[in-house]
């Protein structure tokens, strides 16, 4: 009897015997569906089948609705505060301006005084409605403050004026959830080039299209952008459901402009120790400068000048720091490799003629020009030989920091052209041999 | 009796009446069809409550060209697939390795030979992943390219889990078909 049916395909098989194979489901189910089916549909308005729910439902909200106006109208004569909604339209803006903290800025609240912190506070409306940007004032200041002094926390305390803001923005911050909102990126407000992570915060959807609104894209859930140029974009998600529907949030992503630190000593080929050296500021988009010269002295100028007490290598660094605590730095490894050394002797000198001085010197005492000595820097190795006509060695010296005096074993030189010769190294390594005469005039 | 036509136009009126006649004449052909796709009745059974819920909300779009029973199966199969989609993370999954060395048999089959009931016990065996392509591609009908769109995979990955599927079902069968037939000839 077997051998008499038609023998098919797997696919075939299973096509038609499953494929219209009915099954009966359990009672519950219909009446399940049914309660759901009603439910649903009592949610969406259908004129036809207007009953008495909508027509409860109506008189419901119309009542609600008086009550809510009626209570409205009461606050709003109690107190008649045009500020609330001054705050609050600030504060709307506030979950997307999640302040990107610069470590350097924080060091700047501090250094200011009193003073600049009220008025950070006072323009604080001002700045928000123009740019935005006062939403991530408001945590500087709060935060900073437990590191203020404390007579200036007091003095905020007395007036309230801080902990007001504080407090109305903590309130309206509970109360406008987010929740709602499609984008949340970490950050929103920094300094290029910007890295933002966005998060997608839609529960379930089928695709996703980010665009960061300077040309680029993205369908990953959570992308993460470089806004490599400064400006303000415009960041726009769109989700779109399997059901063909689609919503869009936008973000705004302001990006400032990173300084550039730039600077040039002068003199160009500067001599440590004995220079005075002048630092040019070349930075661009700055305000505040962070000068460190390598020796351990520091400063805060535009131009700073620094004479260094000793000979080393020293790493210059500025750091620049923008309006909106963007920073640049430019370190200078050895900044004054280029220096130019060298050693140079007077042709003439007129001794002391009141007696020996042992040949000391310096600059400011020797302004007669009684000691034969060298103008140098960067010497190392020293040693100076003076001759007379004959030949013989008159003075010998192997310390720099002495000099001639015009005098020869106790005696006064007689007027005339002796020479001198000097070799030694300069503390580059580079050695020097020099020759020259010099006349000792009549005092 | 009312015609498909007339209960569609009332349906879109949300007439309840119309509504149960609707679920009354096709619940047992999409639960036929959910059952395939769930892992046991009760996950048929709310998949057949979601296809309905989103027959009767959207009837409307139902062009009335095309058969109406076709669209109905589309719904279920649509609804299941999202179902699918929904549990693959919490389902457990079986190596699919396992099955690879199966030889594809060309073994034909005779129609009345099996079961409905055998034959959906040996589908419900088989891995998630396969049992999808297995139904979508033989019972439905769908082509690869339809099924990799819908289950989000590759065409090739539908084409491969097809084979598989068909080599393990033939395994399963032929298994099952000398035991029934060893009790056939002891009855």
């Amino acid at each position: 009897m077997k051998k008499e049916k038609e023998n098919i395909g797997l696919r075939d098989l299973f096509s038609r015997k499953l494929g219209k194979a009915e099954v009966i489901p359990d009672a519950s189910v219909k009446s399940d569906l049914m309660r759901r089916l009603a439910r649903k549909e009592f949610l969406r308005f259908n004129a036809s089948r207007f009953n008495i729910y909508y027509l409860g439902g109506i008189i419901i909200s119309g009542i609600t609705g008086l009550l809510l106006l009626s209570s409205y109208e009461n606050t709003h004569h109690l107190n008649n505060s045009p500020i609330k909604e001054e705050t609050f339209k600030t504060d709307s803006l506030n979950y997307f301006k999640i302040p990107v903290q610069q470590p350097d800025r924080k060091a700047q609240v501090i250094s200011d005084n009193t003073l600049s912190i009220k008025n950070s506070n006072v323009s604080i409306s001002h700045l928000s409605d123009k740019e935005g940007i006062k939403p991530t004032k408001i945590p500087y200041t709060n935060r900073d403050s437990v590191l203020l002094p404390t007579s200036i926390n007091k003095s905020i305390g007395k007036k309230g004026l801080f902990n007001d803001t504080a407090a109305t923005n903590q309130k309206l911050k509970s109360k406008y959830i987010p929740d709602e909102l499609l984008i949340d990126p970490n950050a929103s407000v920094g300094c290029a080039p910007l890295k933002v992570r966005f998060h997608n915060r839609s529960t379930s959807y089928d695709s996703c299209r980010w665009t960061f609104g300077d040309g680029g894209y993205s369908d990953k859930r959570d992308p993460e952008w470089i806004f490599d140029l400064a400006g303000e974009y415009k960041v726009v998600l769109n989700v779109y459901y399997d059901d063909g529907k689609q919503s869009s949030s936008v973000a705004t992503v302001i990006v400032h402009p990173r300084p550039q630190a730039h600077f040039e000593v002068s003199p160009a080929k500067a001599v440590v120790p004995n220079d005075e050296i002048r630092f040019l500021n070349y930075s661009t988009n700055a305000v505040q400068f962070r000068w460190k010269f390598g020796d351990g002295v520091a400063s805060e100028s535009f131009e700073p000048v620094h004479i260094y007490s000793k000979y080393a290598k020293y790493n210059v660094s500025l750091v620049a720091i923008s309006d909106w605590g963007c920073s640049d730095s430019l370190t200078v490894i050895n900044a004054f490799s280029d220096s130019k050394y060298y050693i140079e002797f007077p042709n003439a000198i007129i001794p002391n003629s009141q007696g020996p001085s042992g040949g000391y010197y310096s600059s400011k005492s020797d302004e007669g020009a009684q000691v034969f000595h060298p103008s140098f820097t960067g010497v190392s190795d020293y040693q100076l030989k003076i001759f007379s006509k004959l030949g013989i060695v008159i003075f010998e010296t192997n310390d720099i920091n002495i000099g001639w005096d015009g005098y020869n074993k106790g005696q006064l030189c007689d007027p005339g052209v002796y020479i001198w010769k000097v070799r030694g190294k300069f503390r580059n390594g580079e050695p020097f041999i020099k020759m020259g005469d010099v006349t000792i005039l009549k005092n | 009796m009312m015609s498909d036509q007339q209960i569609i136009k009332l349906c879109a009126k949300h007439d309840r009446k119309a509504q149960q006649i609707l679920y009354d004449r096709y619940s047992r052909l999409l639960l036929g069809v959910c059952l395939r796709y769930a892992t046991d009745k009760a996950e048929a059974e709310d998949i057949l409550q979601d296809s309905f819920l989103k027959i009767f909300f959207n009837i409307k779009e139902y062009s009335g060209s095309g058969s109406f029973i076709g669209w109905l199966r589309k719904v279920a199969v649509n609804t299941a697939i999202t179902q699918y989609h929904k549990n693959l993370k919490y389902r457990y999954h079986i190596d699919i390795e396992d099955y690879i060395s199966v030889e594809a048999g060309t073994t034909s089959f005779e129609e009345d030979f099996f079961t409905s009931d055998e034959l959906f016990k040996v589908l419900n065996e088989l891995p998630a992943g396969y049992r999808m392509v297995f139904n979508l591609y033989a019972v439905e009908g769908y082509k690869h390219k339809e099924i990799a769109e819908m289950l989000g995979i590759d065409t090739n990955t539908s084409k491969s889990q097809y084979s598989r599927a068909k080599a393990v079902i033939r395994d399963k069968l032929e298994k099952l078909g000398k035991l029934k037939s060893i009790y056939s000839e002891s009855d």
